[in-house]
């Protein structure tokens, strides 16, 4: 099948490009009335310049199929564990961040071998054995703190993201996969410019100075709309398509988003640095652009597993059987 | 024993090609893999090929840091050094390695950062900013240099006089610095030569030394360099 045969894949993927195609003609028209100072210019261009490269990173894998979605977001499930074990120190721990990696790793395959049983099971088997490595270097010294990092870190990038991995085994996984990411980076533009327009009042300003009331309730509502209007396309035929659950989701999504965005903000302020990595430049680390998506990929798998399922109709255990 | 405390590596916020040049490298999974992978397989290559003996390894402290400093008049000193650490010690072992040599292009960079988990230290521009982020970094952390003062490979198989950089390191620091002597590396693949031919590889560790009331000034960089020259020069002979 055509990843394209969808028309809301070809829509989506037709839209991103054209959006970006677009962008600069929208600064510009801004900057000719006047609208934009030098900085906001610079760093608007800054982050136009990097989606360049990151949209092709994350649309290819999507078009090219299953085990190619799964295996991008497993990368991108040990590369985010690998910024998050190197900003808090945790990599030094070898033991149990090789645990941790073991447990991203089996989460990948789990998500190809399309064994929802495994792969539910993982994060509970995992963490037991996260609690158990701990002991092996017999210091009770520090014992729950080195513990618990492991655990957050693996729960975080491993399990929350890995949804997104299970995602890619539902027959309609493009359309939904496209929705989701399109929505999620465009609530983050939301929040951005809508904080610019009507940003008053600070949403939490020890965690993101940055953030505000207006920039999360105008991300909220344009997010929420562009979720319903696009997804009555993704969804339709099934129960998803009625208003009340499109509109649901879509207000997930922004919610989930935004605080997403807000424990990685925590996380740095916590560890005092700036950015979580350096490898996306003008960006940061991958944790600072792909935050957004760690509460994202469980609510939406969840909430669409519950009311029609996710892959029901595709072969499970595709290498394991049974 | 302490409580966790946050301490982000010593190379976050750099970007991966900045990462594989700096000073503050420290080795995560993939690199310590890989490192141990190129020990295991140099070693087996040393010991099939050039009979290869270690002599001293009770020389060696049980912990870090601390700094060894041998001879140099072949590209496999630096492999047979750091094949010769017990893999306890071998992940946090570095060797310096001269940065015109393999950190110039990425390839070479990431060769020499992820399989031989060396440094760099540029010849030319190696200015005192180098030399002390290197030794704060010894006095600091868990680490283990491995160094070879003649600052290149000897032509003749000679042992040229120290240069004055291993006292910037070590003098009044309680770092203990270990001799070595690598007897047949030169023979067996001295500079130019594009592969290695058989023939014997001995290496010898000395006595470790501190240099905690040496002063931190030319005077004191110039006399550990001595010392060290003379204590490497007598492990020649025996």
């Amino acid at each position: 099948m055509n990843a394209f045969d969808h028309p809301v894949t070809l829509g989506i993927t037709a839209g991103i490009v054209l959006l970006l195609v677009i962008t600069p003609v929208i600064f510009e028209i801004f900057q000719c009335a006047g609208r934009l100072t030098p900085e906001l210019r610079r760093e608007l261009y800054a982050r136009y310049f990097s989606w360049l490269i990151l949209v092709p990173i994350m649309l290819v894998p999507i078009l090219a199929g299953r085990l190619a979605t799964i295996l991008a977001i497993g990368m991108l499930s040990l590369l985010a564990y690998r910024e998050f074990a190197r900003a808090t120190g945790f990599f030094r721990n070898r033991l149990p961040s090789a645990m941790v990696v073991a447990g991203i790793v089996l989460l990948i395959f789990a998500a190809a071998d399309h064994w929802y049983g495994f792969f539910m099971a993982l994060p509970s088997l995992t963490v037991s054995a996260l609690v158990i490595v701990g002991l092996l270097t017999d210091q009770p010294k520090g014992y729950i703190q080195r513990v618990a990092l492991a655990i957050f870190a693996y729960v975080l990038f491993g399990v929350c993201l890995g949804h997104f991995g299970y995602f890619a085994n539902d027959r309609n996984f493009q359309p939904i996969m496209l929705l989701i990411l399109l929505c999620v980076e465009l609530n983050d533009v939301f929040a951005f410019c809508c904080g610019k327009f009507f940003g008053r009042r600070k949403l939490a300003p020890n965690t993101s100075p940055g953030k505000t009331w207006g920039g999360a309730l105008g991300a909220f509502v344009l997010t929420t709309a562009l979720f319903a209007g696009v997804g009555q396309f993704v969804f339709a035929g099934t129960v998803l398509a009625a208003p009340v659950h499109l509109i649901t989701m879509g207000a997930l999504l922004s919610f989930t988003g935004q605080l997403g965005d807000l424990v990685i903000s925590s996380v740095k302020r916590d560890l005092g640095v700036k950015d979580m990595g350096a490898s996306i430049p003008g960006h940061g680390g991958l944790l600072d652009r792909f935050d957004s998506l760690l509460f994202v990929g469980p609510a939406l798998f969840h909430y669409i597993g519950y009311f029609v399922g996710v892959g029901l109709d595709q072969p499970m255990r595709i290498w394991t059987g049974g | 024993m302490s409580d966790w405390e946050y301490k982000p590596a010593g190379d976050l916020g750099l970007s991966p090609t900045q990462q594989l040049r700096s000073l503050g490298r420290e080795a995560g999974l993939v690199s310590v893999l890989a490192h141990g992978a190129w020990c295991a397989l140099t070693n087996g290559y040393l010991r099939t090929a050039h009979g290869f003996r270690v002599r001293g390894l009770e020389h060696l402290p049980t912990e870090p840091p601390f700094v060894v400093v041998a001879n140099h008049g072949s590209h496999l000193d630096a492999v047979a050094l750091a094949a010769a650490l017990p893999g306890r010690l071998r992940d946090c072992a570095f060797p310096i390695a001269a940065g015109d040599t393999f950190f110039e292009t990425p390839v070479t960079a990431a060769f020499a950062a992820i399989f031989l988990n060396a440094l760099p230290m540029w010849r030319k521009k190696a200015g005192s900013h180098a030399m002390e982020t290197l030794r704060n970094r010894l006095e600091s952390d868990r680490v283990i240099y491995l160094l070879f003062p003649e600052g290149t490979r000897s032509r003749t198989g000679g042992m040229a006089e120290f240069r004055a950089g291993i006292g910037m390191l070590v003098a009044g620091t309680a770092v203990p610095v270990v001799p070595a002597f690598l007897d047949g590396c030169h023979s067996a693949m001295p500079p130019g030569a594009r592969c290695p031919k058989f023939g014997r590889i001995t290496l010898r560790f000395g006595a470790p030394r501190k240099f905690c009331e040496t002063t931190n000034d030319r005077a004191g960089w110039r006399e550990v360099a001595s010392t060290l020259e003379a204590d490497v020069q007598a492990l020649r002979g025996d």
